[in-house]
């Protein structure tokens, strides 16, 4: 496994969160529990001292007969195992103590000595004496006031870190061996879950530009593995089409540069086999202009479209006259219409119709449409245009002055008395290079850009542009653009 | 040999009918598939350039009715499409040759011939009977070592009938297949060139090659009887 995949990073989490809570459970356990057995020890001493001492007071008590231990039997019916007891006088010297101390003697600190001077009670633990610690009590005996003796009480606690070691014990062999186990669940688990992932992985290897059609196997269970493959599926599905659509482009986009190729290198070499007279080479190089012009008009229109693609091609926008614009448009394409007896016409409602735009791609915009319209209507059709202000619908349940303003649209429609187009190309006439009829379009002339370059002007300036035709009646190209600036925030 | 140019581009269709004129053939241009299509049923062509992409009706379809038709003229195709899909289809609806735009014009005269060629048994470049050659490749007609200067309809002419040796051929077949569709078959401009040629291949040399047959036509043979 290697040391960077997810499965090991998403185990080492595991394991080390788990680790962390696992060494402080156990830490809490050891702490805990040691805590509790040596306060027991302590308190079985203290209320075997405070009996010992107020027997060893009581006058009555027969306690001051024999060792200790036969005192505490007699007096009390008492036999503490395990615990040493040695009785000292006020100024610490050793009076009576039981028979399991034999001949030695329980320590006793100075300190301890002192705060029994003081008449304080003190707990030590001492490890001198033997293998096992000792637990000492020192525990002064206070008559009127005066300390007069000092029991001092011990009891091993042999047992108590017995078991503590055996819980230590445990805690250090189940902890890591735990941890150990869990590293495993931990990477099965993980594996489990990442499977599909490496499955994913292994798909979109296999994905290239030239099988863009496979997609991912989907899991039958809805999870976010799932959701995960359907993005991946639907974002190759728009690589797909984005890949096609470029297929298809590059592919018209080398036709339309070829037929002028075609014709420049035929004619060409057509005239160079013999010696021709010098109105034949001007013919062939007339025509050769002509081909040159529109191929420089093709690359010309690429190369604006591929612009206004990136985002090179700046608006330059500011407050336009659009009626202006259009008078202007319309006499200028007159003298068109006329050498095809076409009726060229405008009306505009309203006086002067403002809009924020680029005042040069609007004229652009306005000659592709009418040039469009001329091109496709046979002589002594007409051409008819219309500008005018578009409200938006009244929102039912508000007064009919909010928003009216703010939603404004300048409505432009083209129409001519043309050919029309058919319904399954209305989509597509907006496409690069796209043709209705690839014959008559060249003819015509022009690059199979024009409309192309309509609808990147609309759409530049936040509008939109649409077609409404009938075959062998006519087209209308509707524009409609933003009446206001759209709150400034282009 | 008369050769029927399918092209919408008007440009393309114009080069190629004067590049193949000046090689001596006679060009009909047809610039939709519709006329295209029509053409090739009522008139008797020696070859078919056909292009792929024209208006009314698709190129392919064009290609699959010929055919259709039990008709087996040669034809090249011309595609600006050069995928081997474009080529397989082509191929495969019956065309016998492609070329892809833009192409060389050598080329296309190359191959024009080569498919030309295709309907003789023998397969060589040069037409023969008797002592009388012609070449297609430098148009260049010998008789008896002897180089013959020929006009470029007398040359169509003189080809028509060297790749139909022994064959009677009427003056219908002579103006279909050595004039374009421009031609008045009215006239006697038919009669009028079979002498020219006769007298520049046949004075002065023995055997006589072209034979009149009367009230039908022309042949072709160096067989005195026929």
């Amino acid at each position: 496994m290697h040391l960077r995949s997810l499965r090991f990073k998403l185990t080492l989490w595991y394991v080390l969160i788990l680790g962390i809570l696992l060494t402080s459970f156990s830490g809490f356990l050891y702490f805990t529990l040691s805590k509790s057995l040596h306060r027991d020890v302590d308190n079985k001493l203290r209320s075997l001292a405070e009996l010992i001492a107020s027997e060893s007071s009581s006058p009555l008590s027969k306690f001051s007969f024999g060792t200790i231990d036969q005192a505490l039997e007699t007096s009390m019916n008492l036999k503490p195992i395990g615990k040493f007891i040695q009785v000292l006088d006020e100024s610490g010297n050793i009076g009576r103590k039981s028979d399991n101390l034999k001949n030695v003697q329980l320590p006793i600190s100075l300190n301890a000595l002192k705060n029994a001077s003081k008449g304080l009670i003190t707990f030590e633990t001492n490890r001198t004496i033997g293998n096992t610690p000792l637990r000492i009590m020192t525990f002064p005996v206070v008559e009127n006031s005066h300390v007069t003796k000092i029991v001092q009480i011990a009891s091993s606690l042999e047992g108590v870190e017995d078991a503590l070691n055996k819980l230590f014990l445990i805690l250090i062999i189940s902890v890591p061996s735990t941890l150990i186990l869990a590293s495993l669940g931990g990477q099965f688990l993980a594996h489990k879950a990442l499977k599909p992932v490496d499955n994913i992985t292994q798909t979109a290897r296999m994905i290239t530009s030239q099988n863009l059609n496979q997609r991912i196997h989907p899991p039958k269970v809805k999870d976010e593995i799932s959701r995960l493959i359907e993005t991946f599926n639907e974002m190759i599905s728009r690589l797909d089409q984005s890949f096609r659509q470029m297929k298809q482009f590059s592919s018209d986009a080398s036709h339309e540069l070829k037929t002028p190729l075609t014709i420049l290198k035929g004619e060409v070499e057509v005239m160079l086999r013999k010696e021709r007279t010098s109105k034949e080479y001007e013919q062939t190089l007339r025509s050769n202009l002509e081909e040159i012009n529109r191929m420089s008009q093709i690359v010309e229109d690429l190369l604006n479209l591929s612009k206004a693609d990136t985002g090179e091609i700046r608006l330059n926008k500011e407050d336009v006259n659009l009626t202006e614009i259009l008078n202007e448009v319309v006499v200028q394409m007159e003298r068109l219409a006329k050498t095809k007896k076409l009726h060229l016409s405008a009306t505009n409602h309203h006086q002067d119709i403002h809009i924020f735009g680029d005042a040069l791609r609007l004229r652009e915009l306005f000659i592709n449409l009418i040039e469009n319209g001329i091109k496709y209507t046979e002589e002594g059709g007409s051409i008819h245009i219309i500008l005018q202000k578009e409200y938006p619908p009244p929102v039912t349940g508000q007064p009919d002055w909010v928003e009216r303003e703010k939603g404004q649209f300048v409505k432009i429609i083209v129409s001519d008395t043309g050919i029309g187009i058919a319904k399954e190309d209305q989509e597509r006439i907006f496409n690069r290079f796209f043709r209705v009829d690839k014959a008559r379009s060249r003819e015509q002339g022009g690059s199979g850009l024009g409309l192309s370059i309509c609808k990147w002007i609309v759409e530049a300036h936040q509008g939109e542009i649409g077609v409404e035709s009938e075959l062998a009646k006519g087209s209308s190209f509707i524009v409609r653009l933003p009446l206001s600036p759209p709150e400034l925030n282009h | 040999m008369r050769i029927l140019v399918i092209e919408d581009e008007k440009k393309v269709a114009n080069f190629i009918k004067k590049g193949l004129e000046e090689e001596h053939y006679a060009v009909d241009n047809a610039y939709d598939g519709e006329t295209g299509l029509y053409m090739a049923e009522v008139n008797d062509y020696d070859l078919i350039v056909l292009d792929l992409m024209i208006p009314k009706i698709d190129g392919l379809e064009v290609l699959k009715r010929i055919r259709g038709n039990r008709n087996n003229v040669p034809i090249l195709v011309l595609t600006a499409r050069d995928t081997v899909g474009d080529i397989v289809r082509g191929l495969d609806a019956g065309c016998d040759d492609y070329l892809t735009k833009p192409f060389e014009f050598l080329e296309f005269l190359a191959r024009i011939r080569a498919l030309l060629r295709r309907e003789r048994i023998d397969k060589e470049p040069i037409l023969k009977i008797a002592d009388l050659t012609l070449s297609l490749v430098t148009h260049k007609v010998m008789r008896g070592g002897k180089e013959i200067e020929l006009t470029g309809k007398e040359y169509s002419l003189l080809e028509y009938f060297m790749r139909n040796p022994g064959k009677v051929l009427t003056r219908t077949m002579i103006s279909e297949h050595v004039w374009d569709y421009h031609f008045d078959s009215m006239t006697n401009v038919v009669d009028v060139y079979v002498n020219y040629v006769r007298r520049k291949i046949d004075k002065g040399f023995e055997p006589k090659l072209i034979h009149t047959i009367r009230g039908v036509g022309y042949i072709l043979s160096a067989d005195k009887s026929a």
